[in-house]
């Protein structure tokens, strides 16, 4: 009793700090998020297709060339478009929220990269290269996005990462297709040790895979909270 | 106080319950049979009532048991040769592409009189090529547990026909499959070994077998030669039977084949090299359509035996013994096909070559192979001396009646050889049965060779119906033994593996009801109700143990199941770290639990790595952790230090924690023993260096005094904890204190000797384990700090017992362990002791084996149960103390029991799996061990831990 009571107040708490914090300075309507989203799927796609048709390679032939090119489109494509949305424009110039995310890019990339190693990433020269390509690119899925945005302002990264307690579209936005991908990679992870013997089984394609679906999965569930999100706001103003 | 009794015996019952499930499961699942290491002789003949000793004694200078039928035999082994390969279309349903490709094997078996036969061979499970070669030469029934086979070599070392053919002088050429050599290392006169392992070369061993084979065949200095090709099998392991691929190969087959016979029959006049030469074109055992062999259906069971004498034998053997099946092709034309067993194959050789039949063969003499061979239908020696008015048929006949009468006699010497010499025998009511059937054949032939000698002249006409009522009781005797045999050997007893797994799930049941029963009497008496709330951490922890369960079912994940339990205990690491970071405490703890499993992992890929190279590498490399490059001296300084440091760290922190403030008493005592047993241990170890100069320094102990003093010293200590336990005075004390002092006394006790039996890696192990603990002690009060976690449905942490049972297995597989019997480590069971005694022996290996995967951290559980008591917090008093420990002692058990409740119903499903004896039988019995070990250390926990502090 006493223990529900109390987190009903924390969650109260948290709100009205939400509330009276102008946590995003440039609110995101639904048509918006959604536009942001598509521009983000395309990208992955149109990177997936450079590689197939123009370079004529794909993440099974050759890795880690494939993952440094999605990884370049994807977060050139991530720290554009969010930077636009940081929270403190006042402060903060259009440039420096873009350079912030590509400083953070590698951090994340380490943190994620020891992360994966330890789960049972192959460790090893040969193996090198398409670990720090799979980092970085799991780290433009979540860390950049968030680091343009945010910038070093911990309590954001609390609310969001280890919290998930996300609030107001932005933060649905960043939120639920970061823990989309990682959990889409951490699944991923399962046919690895299966003894089909195809060639995508390898470290790390099937975890690319299992990461870019659920990166996918996770911008159509945010695209949905956003528009429920909104709806809520309307109801409420009425 | 009825509760506290029912708490009391409950994990015996459990106990007793899993021991019931397992026995009757492991008696219907675990096949076993006794390896006899007895071989036939020329001269045990003289023992078979077979010849009477007037007319045998001149005979038997030039031959052995039986005259020799054919001069030279080729067997060409066409590996996983489906019976629709050989065998005509008309036979099936519909015209396939692979069919009629041999087309020369059915083009001479059909001729006009042919001295040809095709034969369907159906072969008996397992249906894996090792199995079958061996169940081919020995003509036995392989099972999974040969007792007697020793351990990693895979060298047959029962009587077989191919040591028979070296014992009688026949010179043996071999060439192939190099599964040949493995199993026989030194038969062979010439071989020409290739590798098998690489399924997806479909060509090497093929090629290289046609390169030699041409060549041999018309030379003379071979009696028995072998070609075994796997193109068929790797084809089908690849690409399947309906493939392009497989169609080559079965087109390249026919050609050789042509080329073979076109040579052997233009070398069969008489006087020529092959004038009574016989040619086997055989498979080992059949495939699916995917090209899967293992099990027991008909596509992989059902193979094909092409036979050919170059010498054409007079007659074809009577209608009675005909087991054809003829089907009328499309021209109208009549084309046959026989049977015979894969069990009769090893004794219709040995009765064609003349040489004595396996001791354990339990086959019979196939007729109509065995009338293929020329030289059976010449009688010579045997007691009718005027054979002139005998019809060539009746010459056969009497032959074939001998055979089988030596044939008889040899199956019922095994049979009784192994009832007396094998613990699990057959039951006496069939030896019983087969000893009637055996003594009224016998008396059957005493009485017609009795007429047969009486009236030989006036009543030949009478002789043909007596030979075969006699043919016919030697075979009802035959066809009863191997009709027992199969039942024993091969069939799995489904109703008492029913029961078995039924009774685990009860025992499931069980455990599952008394969590709850303990949880609501509990939670009646210190909360209100309706306030619980399943919390993220029990689900966490049900997902965690299900997905391992899951995990048991597909032959990878076990193969790799060192790296699922890392894979899962990092991820609930990271969900710690994350909660960690989320109360922004104890972070450190979450970070070094995390770099901890990340260690972990690296060693469980090296014993990995070990467990791929199989046991070559296993006395090798005691020093896994650094086994890397040891060449540098500098490795070779880490790895012969370290550990012997860590030993020394781990003396000081066991003298730390008992100088601290609550300790006292007796459990001092026992306490101060293992100190000295670390001490004991690095000198042991420094002695053992390699390293020169610090050998020197205790030269002069002796090499197996140190660990015996170190098991001496476990064992005393043992048994002061038995006395303090018995006669101590707990009451001065609280219970939480007291507890600590007993788990730390006990496991101390214990904990020497599992280190020096575990080698130097022991030491980091135990340190592994000692930090693993800590954290996830520590961890585990980050959920209950905040709102006193009173709420919640269990008075523990399940996700902290989970982590603990996942960390007690990661340690099983990175000290070096691995599920199957080579990763035994059999070095541990000789530290201290030279010689060889069974039981201490078996102890000390039981030791290493499981001690830091399930001594250790069961008896250490409690430490989880007082975390309140250990960081300075307020505890809930003795009745909750002892009732989270028994709920998390119950808890430990439901997970180890759901483990292996999985690998029961994974064995059940896959029991026709190809690799069911070579991975999931060996996971079955380690977890089952490991299952009872498990129950009966809970029950020796909760009686020293909870026993007499109560009242």
């Amino acid at each position: 009793m006493t223990d529900q009571s109390k987190k009903k107040k924390e969650k109260e708490k948290v709100k009205v700090k939400v509330k009276e914090n102008p946590s995003h300075s440039k609110s995101i309507s639904a048509p918006q998020a959604f536009l942001i989203h598509l521009i983000c799927g395309l990208g992955l796609a149109l990177s997936l297709w450079v590689a197939n048709n123009l370079y004529s390679i794909n993440l099974v032939s050759d890795s880690s060339l494939t993952l440094r090119l999605i990884w370049v489109v994807e977060s050139a494509i991530v720290l554009l478009i969010y930077s636009l949305f940081r929270i403190d424009p006042q402060q903060c110039s259009y440039l420096k929220a873009v350079a912030r995310g590509i400083l953070a890019l590698p951090v994340g990339a380490l943190v994620i990269a020891l992360g994966a190693i330890a789960l049972g990433a192959p460790v090893g020269i040969q193996y090198l290269p398409k670990t720090v390509n799979w980092s970085l690119l799991m780290s433009s899925f979540t860390v950049a996005p968030a680091a343009s945005v945010f910038g070093s302002s911990w309590t954001f990264w609390h609310h969001i990462f280890t919290q998930t307690k996300p609030n107001g579209p932005l933060e649905y936005m960043i939120c639920i297709p970061a823990h989309g991908a990682v959990i889409g990679g951490w699944f991923g992870a399962w046919p690895m040790p299966l003894d089909w013997e195809r060639p995508w089984q390898e470290w790390p394609i099937c975890v690319t895979y299992g990461a870019m679906t659920g990166y996918l999965v996770g911008m159509l569930a945010s695209a949905g909270f956003v528009l429920a999100h909104g709806r809520q706001q309307c109801l409420k103003r009425d | 106080m009825g509760r506290r009794w029912w708490t009391r015996w409950y994990s015996w019952v459990i106990l007793v319950v899993h021991v019931f499930a397992i026995l009757l499961f492991t008696r219907g699942f675990l096949l076993t049979r006794t390896e006899l290491p007895y071989y036939s002789h020329c001269d045990d003949i003289s023992q078979s009532p077979c010849f009477s000793s007037s007319s045998s004694v001149n005979n038997t200078d030039s031959r052995c048991w039986n005259k020799p039928a054919v001069g030279r035999l080729v067997i060409i082994v066409l590996d996983a040769l489906r019976f629709d390969f050989v065998a005509p279309s008309g036979f099936f349903q519909e015209k396939k592409a692979w069919m009629d490709r041999l087309s020369v094997l059915q083009n001479t078996a059909f001729a006009e009189g042919s001295s040809a036969k095709i034969f369907k061979a159906i072969a008996d499970p397992p249906t894996t090529s090792l199995q079958r070669l061996k169940g081919l030469t020995t003509g036995g029934l392989p099972t999974f547990i040969d007792v007697g086979n020793s351990f990693g070599a895979p060298a047959i070392v029962e009587d077989n026909f191919i040591h028979q053919l070296a014992e009688n002088g026949k010179r043996v050429m071999m060439m192939g499959d190099d599964t040949w050599t493995q199993l026989f290392p030194d038969h062979f006169n010439k071989s020409y070994p290739y590798p098998s392992f690489n399924v997806k070369d479909l060509h090497t061993v093929d090629n290289g077998c046609i390169e030699h084979l041409f060549p041999a065949l018309y030379q003379e200095d071979w009696d028995v030669l072998i070609a075994h090709f796997l193109g068929v099998d790797h084809a089908g392991h690849i690409f399947g039977v309906d493939s392009k691929p497989m169609i080559e190969k079965l087109d390249q087959y026919n050609l050789m084949l042509e080329k073979v016979i076109k040579v052997l029959e233009s070398q069969s006049e008489p006087g020529g090299l092959h004038e009574n030469t016989f040619l086997l074109v055989m498979g080992d055992h059949g495939q699916t359509l995917h090209g899967d062999h293992g099990g027991g259906s008909a596509e992989e069971v059902e193979t094909s035996i092409f036979a050919m004498s170059f010498k054409k034998p007079p007659s074809s053997v009577p209608s009675e013994f005909d087991t054809s099946s003829c089907k009328l092709d499309l021209d109208g034309k009549k084309k046959c096909t026989s049977s015979i067993q894969q069990l009769d194959f090893a004794v219709t050789v040995s009765a064609l070559l003349g040489i004595p039949f396996p001791f354990g063969s339990i086959g019979r003499v196939n007729p109509e192979l065995y009338a293929l061979g020329a030289g059976t239908w010449n009688l010579d020696g045997i007691n009718v001396r005027d054979s002139s008015n005998l019809s060539k048929l009746e010459e056969w006949l009497l032959n074939y009646v001998n055979v089988l009468c030596t044939n008889s006699w040899q199956v019922k010497r095994y049979i009784d050889v192994y009832s007396t010499s094998s613990v699990i025998g057959f039951s006496s009511e069939d030896l019983l049965h087969i000893s009637n059937v055996y003594v009224q054949a016998e008396q059957n032939w005493a009485h017609t060779t009795k007429n047969l000698l009486l009236y030989r002249n006036e009543s030949c006409h009478t002789l043909l119906p007596a030979l075969t009522r006699q043919i016919d009781s030697y075979f009802s005797f035959l066809s009863n033994v191997s009709e027992l045999a199969r039942a024993k050997w091969t069939e799995f007893n489904m109703k008492l593996m029913g029961i078995g797994l039924g009774a685990m799930f009860i025992s499931l049941f069980i455990i599952f009801l008394a969590i709850q029963r303990i949880n609501n009497l509990h939670m009646t008496s210190l909360l209100s109700p309706g306030g619980s709330r399943i919390s993220f951490e029990l689900i966490f922890a049900f997902f965690v143990v299900a997905i391992r369960a899951c995990s048991f079912l597909s032959n990878s994940y076990i193969l790799e199941e060192g790296k699922v339990a890392s894979f899962l205990l990092a991820t609930t690491g990271i969900v710690k770290l994350r909660s960690a970071i989320m109360k922004k405490k104890m972070q450190f703890e979450a970070v070094s639990f995390l770099l901890l499993t990340s260690i972990l992992r690296f060693t469980i890929e090296v014993g990995l790595s070990k467990q791929a190279a199989t046991s070559l590498f296993l006395s090798a490399s005691p020093s896994w952790m650094f086994g890397v490059a040891s060449g540098h001296p500098l490795w070779t300084y880490l790895a012969e230090i370290g550990p012997i440091l860590v030993v020394i760290l781990l003396a000081w922190l066991l003298y730390r924690t008992i100088t601290s403030s609550i300790f006292g008493g007796l459990w001092n005592y026992i306490t101060i023993g293992t100190i000295l047993g670390y001490v004991l241990i690095a000198v042991h170890w420094v002695a053992e260096s390699n390293i020169h100069s610090l050998a020197l320094l205790f030269q002069g102990i002796a090499k197996g005094c140190i660990p015996r003093m170190v098991y001496a010293i476990g064992l005393g200590q043992l048994f002061l904890v038995a006395v303090g336990y018995l006669f101590g005075k707990d009451r001065e004390f609280d219970c939480n204190r007291s507890l600590v002092m007993k788990t730390v006394a006990i496991l101390s006790a214990w904990s020497p000797t599992i280190i020096i039996l575990s080698g130097k890696q022991g030491s980091l192990a135990a340190l592994a384990l000692i930090i693993g603990g800590y954290c996830i002690m520590r961890l585990e009060s980050l959920e209950d700090s905040d709102s006193d976690a009173t709420a919640q449905i269990f008075t523990f942490n399940p996700l902290a017992v989970t982590q603990w049972n996942l960390l007690a297995v990661c340690l099983f597989f990175a000290t070096g362990h691995w599920c199957a019997f080579d990763g035994l480590r059999y070095g541990a069971a000789f530290i201290g002791f030279d010689e060889f005694v069974l039981v201490r022996q078996a102890i000390l290996l039981t030791i290493d084996t499981f001690g830091f995967s399930h001594i250790l951290p069961v008896l250490g559980l409690p430490f989880l149960a007082v975390r309140h008591f250990l960081f300075g917090r307020n505890d809930h008093g003795k009745g909750f103390l002892f009732t989270q420990l028994s709920q998390m002692y119950m808890m430990y058990g439901l997970i180890t029991a759901t483990m292996v409740t999985v690998t029961i119903i994974c064995v059940t499903i896959q029991r026709r799996h190809l690799m069911v004896w070579g991975l999931f039988a060996p996971k079955f019995v380690f977890d089952v061990v490991g299952l009872i070990l498990t129950d009966a250390l809970i029950c020796l926990a909760s009686l020293l831990y909870s026993g007499r502090t109560e009242e």
